[in-house]
């Protein structure tokens, strides 16, 4: 069995799932000032229905790093970067220990300055002065040569509890990225292993051996001995594990939006040829763009508790939530009223629902029928301006070989997965907006802990080999080896592969997963007029996937509908 | 985080599938390293900064610029449909106000290509400048536009696409043509006789750095475009007056090229020429971007930058301020520094020979232009090479005044009934008519 448990923002979802579907499942409020208390009575509530030993795994997505990098509770980081030429490097300080050292690396990896030793005296000193205990190294092209960011590492060994080097976070080329990230894995480090080591024992207390894996952003899961060491890679986890949700319960095979709608907001996320699409470069938190690689999410301020407001004789649909909504209860008129009072919705009270946008009409001499009306359609409207934006730019992605420029691969969805609590209310209302057939899976209620349950393990990897300077290597797991002239692009790609399935296999990762190459490219490397060399450069990756899928095939659906 | 002054898209289309022969300079591995250069240092991140797909061009984008033997398909490959369309892409972006600037960084390039088109030279098939400035003016109307050439070579190509045009405002800075490839580009080369002073050559001495290229512009380019008044500037942006460059002698730097960028203030760059692509691209290229953008780039220097090779000679600095003497005054007098040789009746006629270095074309042109004060000029150029027979090239210009619009329709009328001619090509800019016979 398989036990998935979802820290959201408001409630903590936990699901026990086997072959046959769910076998227990609860929601819980969030106690965001006792989140191992908060996964402790979780587990407690789901785990009396398996017998000792039948877990095999526990999989847990956390808002805590999050939160903590939101909220601006993190630890103070000493921040060690060296650039060399290039953009002014003190346009991407963070934080308030961000000391620049001389020195620099080019974009083949040449060492072209060596790191400056009183530039690393002097932020030492600030360091130790200010009783700065974790730190962040990066240089620029590091990816390519991480020799500076190890002697800058090396050089704070004795200082402090954890280093964070630029070039383990990610094989991807971009500087202010590396920082920001290298940044913010130091500053929630501290937190998360306190984390780490309650849930340990919280899940030993239950008398559990199951492995432990942690939700990332990408959809995936890593074992939570490595999430130690990146602890950054957990954050924004939430709306991926709703995403994978879908896929175990649905069976998606061809380009779809999926919507997940909160009282807040609704997430929206699109798949091509039934896989979600990846963030091209990383998630951002803060407004700071991050190496942390993601789903590519997108949320709005829509939700089920938006409030309803009247201006210019116009009906306004949030931003803010004023909730709980008529329907529940509450004091407030919110978008599900609307839905209730215009399409019978049938959430919670709808007489209380109506009586609530009668008297909001009344206040603004509107029809009641007219106001509802506007709130559904001006949700709807929203909600399908910002998907066609998400498509635009996903068939607007630069491409850089003529063969994909003429290919020309377009994302056009062909059906609208709905979940979270409204979804069944807005279903019929955006079946006719976006004119495409609309599913709601039956347990999208605890969707996102199902994800979380069955969600896989996901890694990524960056080769980067160059024969003239008889070198390969591959940052972000610390592999660098000679290579000969010989060396060609399918040594490297199988050298990729090996690699990658390796360091799972060494992180006691789960390992029954398949990697892919999505990149692959070999450059002749000509000096004057003879090839030196090759430039060869090959991302491997295990894409986000579930270990089982619950949904019906679509061949079983269609028959269902033609009868 | 980082703020652009300026919006900037930039369409990045290395053709990573695409090369000349393998190990040509205008290979797959071209623009690589400006890519990982760009990409490392967060370029795109930057807030007004952002990365655009090209449009791909159209035979007919083609048709309306150039005359093609034996047609736009035997001469172009997709590879220049994409380059041209990347610069279409620069100018939709900047005449639809989606951004205030921006730069195709596309290949291969195309100012060595001339108005008719046999095969490649100089590494160009097709001028993708010229694509775009036709593009501009068929979709957005009549314009004045200023294309400033800092290519270290003559662009030639564009000059040729331009010569009677007196709309268009041709200006390139080049090593010397004594010195270096094409070998044309002097200063007595001011245009045609409806667009005399539309065609200026600044062609200046090996070994020109930084301090040339901005008294360049400060006392030549700059009060050229003042009295000028374009409604665009184009930068054809060569990168081959880089130090490191293998096939040029010039001295100039990243700084230079940003500093170039920053006072020239062009609306739109275009990436022509330049291959060093590990010691030059990456960082010309970041300080083209900063500088368009309105980003600081005083910290883009190369690795083996040194202040002191760059300093320039005395002598060349006395040459070029001699230089910037002769300009303004064959720009603000062009009649008396070129003769009027080559009067046949109404039309002014010369003859070329045109070499295509890259596909080893030999062809001889015959041009003539209606001589007018109304307009451009009705332009027939007879056609001869070593790859197609005598043929010719009809075009009624797109200002072109009701004498010379008939005379156009008369010259293909001839041409067709002389049976002369393996291929007639007419363009007609006026009414959007072009007609392959």
């Amino acid at each position: 069995m398989f036990c998935g448990i979802d820290v959201g923002g408001t409630h903590t979802d936990a699901v026990l799932v086997d072959e046959s579907g769910i076998v227990a499942a609860s929601k819980i409020v969030t106690d965001h000032k006792n989140l191992v208390g908060t996964i402790r009575e979780s587990l407690d509530k789901i785990l009396h229905e398996a017998a000792p030993g039948s877990v095999e795994w526990i999989n847990i997505s956390t808002t805590l790093s999050t939160n903590a990098i939101v909220e601006n509770k993190t630890e103070k980081v000493g921040v060690m970067v060296s650039s060399g030429p290039g953009v002014d490097p003190s346009g991407f300080a963070i934080g308030d220990h961000y000391r620049l050292i001389r020195g620099s690396i080019d974009h083949r990896g040449t060492v072209v300055q060596d790191l400056n030793a009183k530039d690393m005296k002097g932020a030492l000193k600030e360091f130790s002065k200010k009783k700065v205990k974790v730190f962040a190294v990066v240089s620029k092209f590091s990816t390519r040569n991480p020799s500076h960011e190890d002697q800058l590492s090396a050089s704070l060994q004795d200082t402090g509890d954890y280093v964070t080097r630029g070039h383990r976070l990610s094989g991807e080329l971009n500087f202010p990225r590396r920082i920001t990230t290298a940044y913010y894995n130091s500053a929630v480090w501290r937190l998360y292993n306190e984390f780490a080591d309650a849930v340990e024992k919280s899940i030993a207390d239950h008398g559990i051996s199951a492995a432990i894996n942690i939700l990332k952003a990408d959809g995936g899961t890593m074992p939570l001995t490595l999430s130690r060491v990146i602890p950054v890679e957990t954050i924004l986890s939430g709306p991926a594990a709703s995403v994978m949700g879908i896929i175990a319960l649905c069976h998606i095979d061809e380009d779809s939006v999926i919507l997940d709608i909160g009282g807040t907001t609704t997430d929206i996320a699109v798949f091509a040829e039934g896989a979600p699409l990846i963030e091209r470069e990383g998630i951002s938190l803060n407004r700071r763009p991050t190496l942390v690689r993601s789903l590519k999410t997108h949320s709005i301020g829509i939700g089920g508790d938006s409030v309803l407001s009247v201006a210019d004789a116009k009906v306004v649909v949030g931003p803010e939530r004023v909730g709980p909504s008529m329907a529940q209860g509450g004091d407030a008129v919110t978008l599900i009223d609307a839905f209730n009072f215009s399409e019978n919705a049938g959430f919670g009270d709808e007489s209380a629902s109506a009586a609530g946008i009668k008297k909001l009409a009344d206040e603004h001499g509107m029809e009641p029928g007219e106001l509802s009306r506007q709130a559904v359609q001006r949700a709807a409207d929203v909600i399908k301006s910002e998907v066609h934006m998400i498509l635009e730019e996903i068939n607007q992605r630069p491409v850089y070989t003529i063969h994909e420029l003429l290919e020309d691969k377009h994302v056009e969805p062909k059906k609208l997965y709905i979940m979270g609590g409204p979804a069944k209310a807005f279903a019929g209302v955006l079946e006719k907006s976006f004119g495409l057939p609309v599913v709601v899976p039956e347990e999208f209620a605890v969707a996102n802990a199902v994800g979380a349950a069955l969600a896989r393990t996901t890694k990524d990897i960056e080769l980067l080999a160059d024969t003239e300077k008889g070198q390969l290597i591959i940052p972000s797991i610390d592999i660098m080896k000679k290579v000969g002239g010989w060396y060609t692009l399918s040594d490297a790609e199988a050298d990729a592969r090996q690699y990658l399935l390796e360091y799972l296999k060494n992180h006691n990762a789960d390992t029954g997963v398949v990697p892919e190459i999505v990149e692959s490219t070999s450059f002749n490397m000509v000096d004057g007029f003879n090839t030196v060399g090759k430039n060869i450069r090959v991302k491997c990756q295990v894409k986000p996937g579930v270990l089982l899928k619950f949904g019906k095939a679509p061949e079983i659906q269609k028959t269902e509908t033609e009868a | 985080m980082i703020q652009a002054k300026n919006r900037l898209g930039i369409i990045f289309f290395p053709a990573y599938d695409w090369a000349i022969s393998p190990t040509h300079p205008e290979r797959e591995e071209r623009l690589l390293y400006t890519q990982d250069q760009l990409w490392e240092e967060g370029v795109f991140d930057i807030t007004g900064i952002r990365e655009y797909k090209p449009d791909i061009a159209t035979a007919d984008d083609v048709r309306r610029t150039h005359f093609c033997f034996p047609d736009v398909g035997s001469v172009v490959t997709e590879s220049h449909l994409i380059s041209a369309g990347g610069a279409i892409r620069a100018a939709r972006l900047v005449m639809e106000k989606e951004a205030d600037k921006a730069f195709a960084l596309v290949r291969p390039p195309g100012h060595h290509a001339m108005k008719i088109v046999h095969g490649n030279r100089g590494f160009c098939n097709i001028n993708i400048e010229a694509v775009m400035v036709e593009y501009i003016r068929e979709h957005y109307g009549p314009k004045r536009i200023a294309i400033v050439d800092t290519d270290c070579h003559h662009g030639d190509g564009t000059q040729d696409v331009y010569w009677h045009d007196p709309d268009i405002l041709y200006i390139s800075l080049h090593q010397d043509g004594r010195t270096l490839y094409p070998g044309t580009g002097f200063i007595e080369e001011l245009g045609g006789p409806n667009a005399m002073g539309r065609n200026i050559n600044i062609p200046l001495p090996p070994m020109t750095s930084n301090e040339g290229f901005a008294y360049v512009i400060d006392n030549i380019v700059l009060p050229i475009l003042d009295d000028f008044k374009p409604d665009l500037i184009i930068n054809s942006a060569g990168q081959d007056n880089h130090y490191t460059d293998p096939i040029t002698n010039m001295n100039f730097s990243a700084q230079g090229y940003a500093m170039l960028n920053t006072k020239l203030n062009p609306d739109i760059a275009v990436l022509e020429g330049g291959y060093s692509i590990q010691g030059a691209l990456p960082y010309v290229n970041l300080g083209i971007v900063l500088a368009m953008a309105g980003v600081d780039y005083s910290h883009v220097l190369e690795p083996d930058y040194d202040e002191e090779l760059m300093e320039q000679d005395r002598e060349i600095t006395q040459y070029i301020k001699k230089l910037g003497t002769r300009v303004l005054e064959a720009y603000f007098d062009p009649r008396s520094v070129a003769g009027s040789r080559g009067m046949v009746n109404s039309y002014f006629v010369r003859k070329k020979d045109v070499f295509y270095d890259t596909d080893g074309i030999r062809e001889k042109q015959l041009e003539s232009v209606m001589v007018c004060d109304e307009c451009s000029g009705v332009l027939k150029v007879e056609t001869v090479s070593s790859v197609n027979p005598i043929s010719v090239g009809i075009q009624i210009p797109v200002n072109s005044c009701p004498r010379c619009h008939k005379e156009g329709y008369r010259m293909l009328e001839d041409a067709k009934k002389s049976g002369k001619y393996t291929y007639v090509k007419f363009i007609n800019r006026k009414d959007r008519e072009y007609l392959d016979f």
